[in-house]
């Protein structure tokens, strides 16, 4: 089973097209969108579109669960909510109706193997699960959300870390950060997503490819929304 | 959010494309494949590289769990000696048709997938299984007592329940008054893409529409679409009887039994 995973697009319409081109010549079995569809970029409705077009089950990031939230005045501030105020208003409802988590749970070799799907983590879209920490605080979180694969976004920067239950017989659990499509922060201002393959065993592969950085980073000099964001994509900050 | 969800289409591809057909146009915003891809007809493979794809999340069927390992039962409850012994020779000549890639993707399908939405300050579980959250083949049928229909949801965490298997559809609304306060759960059955047997030989599938102001405390702000489409059922029943599998099975798609 090859499962594509993606999210943090932030309304980079460039990036998701590559993106999209290119996840489809890995030709996974199902593909799931981690959430942050928009915020931070000029193209939110289009992103959004493509996402809506191919029927792409997806959660919500905090900032499309943000969205429905801001008040009229809050809209027509000058800065980064120019970013929300041009969401068409049926887009703002699908944004404010997507799922907060999505759950499989596999058996396998006569066992059970839960995978969960959350935007930060399983208790809130907001936080951040970094690559270190500590080890039983990690294992912590997969115990209380009952999961051995989780997969979360959030950060922007990629990781794939596994962990040993150190309960016998041995148990691992995987976490796995899906990074960033079109707003990385690990220095490498590439896209990214990843493939995971769940058969007897679990591989996760990182996909990294380029798009046209410059169009996205001109595009945001052009707009009212802050020319500080164009840099942080050119330099994946 | 529209989520179409459909299953049972026993590799029916004539019934699988005119699905895709009119779930295309309705332009639902997700969409969910809830199993049996396969058995009872003659384009197991096809079926599941439809599926593949355009990527959809699928849960393994009783037959595609049978299937997957290369196994001769199916987990169906046939009740008379001629359906176990049509059984046998569906799962039979499934068996030779499905190529090693196939078999690999129905072995690995997940069994349930779970959707859990946030809203109103509520949490709303959909629940995504075959049959039903205990057993891949347990019926779930509409005449279900109310209480053990209640008892498994619980039981699962489920606040909308979608099932398939009895490829007969229906929704019914189970009312909880806890202490006062009224809830609801939905158990739903979705029908079938590729077999029905509710006397309607249509095809079948369910859009299932949750917006903001979905809550489990409003009965009717989860709407359940039921839709049928129209297919070429007579080139689907022709290629029964056309293959060494049992012509009873042409004559249950041209009743729709």
């Amino acid at each position: 089973m090859k499962i594509i995973l993606f999210s943090d697009i932030h309304a980079n319409l460039p990036a998701l097209e590559r993106a999209l081109e290119l996840l489809d010549l890995q030709k996974p079995d199902m593909m799931f969108c981690l959430g942050d569809l928009v915020g931070y970029h000029i193209w939110p409705n289009e992103v959004i579109a493509q996402i809506r077009r191919r029927g792409i089950a997806t959660i919500a990031g905090n900032h499309d669960a943000k969205v429905g939230t801001l008040s009229p005045a809050q809209l027509e501030e000058t800065g980064k909510n120019y970013a929300y105020k041009i969401i068409s208003g049926e887009n703002k409802d699908y944004l404010s109706a997507l799922p907060a988590h999505i759950r499989l749970d596999f058996q396998l070799n006569g066992n059970t193997l839960r995978m969960l799907l959350v935007h930060g983590s399983p208790d809130s879209n907001d936080e951040y699960l970094l690559e270190n920490k500590p080890e039983g605080k990690f294992l912590a979180v997969f115990n209380k959300a009952d999961a051995d694969i989780l997969c979360f976004g959030h950060s922007h920067k990629r990781y794939y870390r596994i962990l040993d239950t150190g309960n016998e017989p041995r148990r691992f659990k995987h976490a796995i950060n899906t990074g960033s499509v079109g707003k990385p922060k690990d220095g490498n201002p590439q896209g990214g997503f990843v493939v995971l393959t769940i058969s007897s065993n679990i591989n996760v592969d990182f996909v990294r490819f380029d798009y046209d950085v410059e169009k996205a980073a001109v595009s945001l000099e052009e707009s009212p929304l802050p020319t500080d964001l164009a840099d942080m994509l050119r330099k994946a900050y | 959010m529209k989520i179409a969800l459909f299953s049972d289409i026993h590799a029916n591809l004539p019934a699988l494309e005119a699905f895709f057909k009119d779930v295309d146009a309705r332009k639902p915003d997700s969409i969910y494949c809830l199993g049996d891809l396969v058995g009872y007809n003659i384009w197991p493979n096809e079926v599941v590289d439809e599926i593949r794809k355009r990527k959809i999340p699928t849960i393994a069927g009783n037959y595609d769990f049978g299937i997957g390992r290369s196994s001769d039962d199916c987990g169906c409850a046939y009740k008379t000696d001629d359906e176990k012994a049509n059984g046998a020779i569906s799962i039979s000549f499934t068996n030779q048709l499905v190529k090693d890639e196939q078999r690999q993707y129905l072995r690995t399908l997940p069994a349930h997938i779970k959707v859990e939405f946030q809203l109103n300050n509520d949490k709303t579980n959909l629940l995504l299984v075959h049959g039903s959250p205990r057993k891949i083949n347990e019926y779930l049928f509409e005449d279900r007592d109310e209480k053990s229909l209640l008892r498994i949801m619980q039981d699962a965490d489920a606040d909308i329940m979608c099932f398939g298997h009895t490829h007969k559809p229906y929704h019914r609304v189970l009312e909880i008054n806890d202490a006062g306060t009224v809830r609801f759960r939905h158990a739903i059955n979705i029908g079938s893409v590729g077999k029905p047997k509710d006397g309607n030989s249509k095809g079948g599938y369910v859009i299932l529409h949750i917006d903001e102001n979905s809550s489990i405390r409003s009965k009717d702000s989860i709407k359940v679409e039921f839709i049928r489409f129209d297919y070429d059922i007579e080139k689907a029943a022709r290629a029964v009887e056309e293959s060494p599998l049992p012509n009873a099975y042409a004559e249950s798609l041209r009743k729709g039994v």
